[in-house]
């Protein structure tokens, strides 16, 4: 209780601005979660129950306000996944059941492992100092990606048909496996899912995308899993400032996803290697002096 | 033809391997996990639940896989 007491209505509403932004934003938002703090000399125990109850409210506020954002493409896309249940093929010209099952593939590999390692991997890098390191490795990644990209005409004028026509299933499965770096404070969730998306062949907008729609049922799902926590006896203390983050982290969250999808029409992640390799690079050497 | 009687067996015997794993999670505590199983821990009372979820949702995919590679084959367009 007293460890709960340390996150504060004001830090609480720090935490969930930040939150919603960084988890869509290819910044990292974990990353940020665990350097912000140390920054600050907030003196909040990254591990501690408390704070992980804590996080997962600005998790799910941020995984329902990604889905009512897709909404009709949800509908669209479980609809087409009834489709191919039913007819027991995934029709060729049926772009939302191929994008649904996609996804489905898509997921497995960051499911998987979040499932089996997430709360090892959090332990073992919940420092400031490695993840300011690893927020300039999730710079190079982003240049990386950009400078890989494998440019490819662009001639459906629907996006999900764009998608899945380039999008292979071993390549979903592939850029699944790429969003699962983000298990690793530091790197960037969507981050990683849009380089892994360029790296496939989509285009930046594309890629956006995608990336949104796979990160929609993995953080959903991962925040659903911690629920029990926040309404149990390690989540009291915390209900109060997680409600004020969750509605924080939802408001950012939206302008986030609109911002973002309009800004990769046009534009690249590399603002956002370089603002990462340099934010990394300044925390390592602020941390380490 | 042969081939993908084959695979579609092996897939519906992945996914109930898997199934039955994910409820050994669900119901044996770590320390009573068979040696070889990824979490056993001897003397933890701990349930290994989310393994448990993942050996489920892996299980449902080999099923999911099954079912579309065991469906009605399309007739080949004749050119």
């Amino acid at each position: 209780m007293i460890l709960a007491a340390l996150i504060s209505y004001p830090r609480a509403i720090v935490l969930g601005l930040l939150q919603g932004v960084s988890e869509l934003f290819p910044i990292s938002s974990l990353g940020h979660t665990v350097i912000l703090p140390k920054l600050l000399g907030w003196n909040i125990h990254q591990n501690g129950d408390y704070f992980l109850s804590f996080l997962v409210a600005t998790h799910l506020a941020t995984a329902i306000v990604l889905f009512c954002f897709f909404w009709r493409d949800w509908v669209r896309i479980l609809k087409g996944i009834g489709r191919s249940l039913r007819d027991r093929e995934i029709g060729d010209t049926d772009a939302d059941a191929k994008l649904g099952w996609l996804l489905v593939v898509g997921t497995i590999p960051a499911g998987i492992l979040g499932l089996l390692l997430q709360d090892t991997l959090r332990k073992a890098f919940a420092s400031g100092s490695i993840a300011a390191g690893f927020l300039i490795a999730n710079g190079f990644l982003l240049y990386g990606a950009e400078l890989l990209r494998r440019r490819a005409p662009q001639t459906d004028a629907d996006d999900d048909v764009r998608i899945a026509r380039r999008v292979s299933f071993p390549a979903s499965f592939l850029v699944g496996a790429f969003q699962s770096l983000a298990l690793i404070p530091g790197f960037s969730r969507s981050g990683a899912a849009m380089g892994g998306g360029l790296f496939v062949g989509l285009s930046n907008k594309d890629a956006a995308r995608f990336a949104f729609l796979l990160a929609t049922p993995i953080i959903g799902a991962a925040a659903l899993l911690k629920l029990p926590q926040l309404f149990g006896p390690t989540g009291d203390g915390v209900r109060g400032p997680a409600l004020v983050a969750s509605l924080c982290s939802a408001a950012t969250a939206y302008l986030a996803v609109k911002f973002l999808m309009r800004y990769f029409e046009t534009k690249t992640l590399t603002p956002f290697a370089i603002y990462c390799f340099c934010a990394g690079l300044a925390c390592t050497i602020w941390f380490a002096v | 033809m042969r081939n993908d009687r084959l695979l579609v067996t092996l897939a519906i015997l992945a996914g109930l391997v898997l199934i039955v794993i994910a409820v050994i999670y669900w119901v044996e505590p770590a320390k009573s996990l068979p040696g070889f199983f990824p979490g056993h821990q001897a003397g933890s009372g701990h349930h290994h639940a989310k393994h448990g979820i993942a050996a489920f949702f892996v299980g449902l995919a080999c099923f999911a896989f099954a079912w579309f590679r065991s469906g009605p084959k399309r007739a080949t367009p004749v050119t």
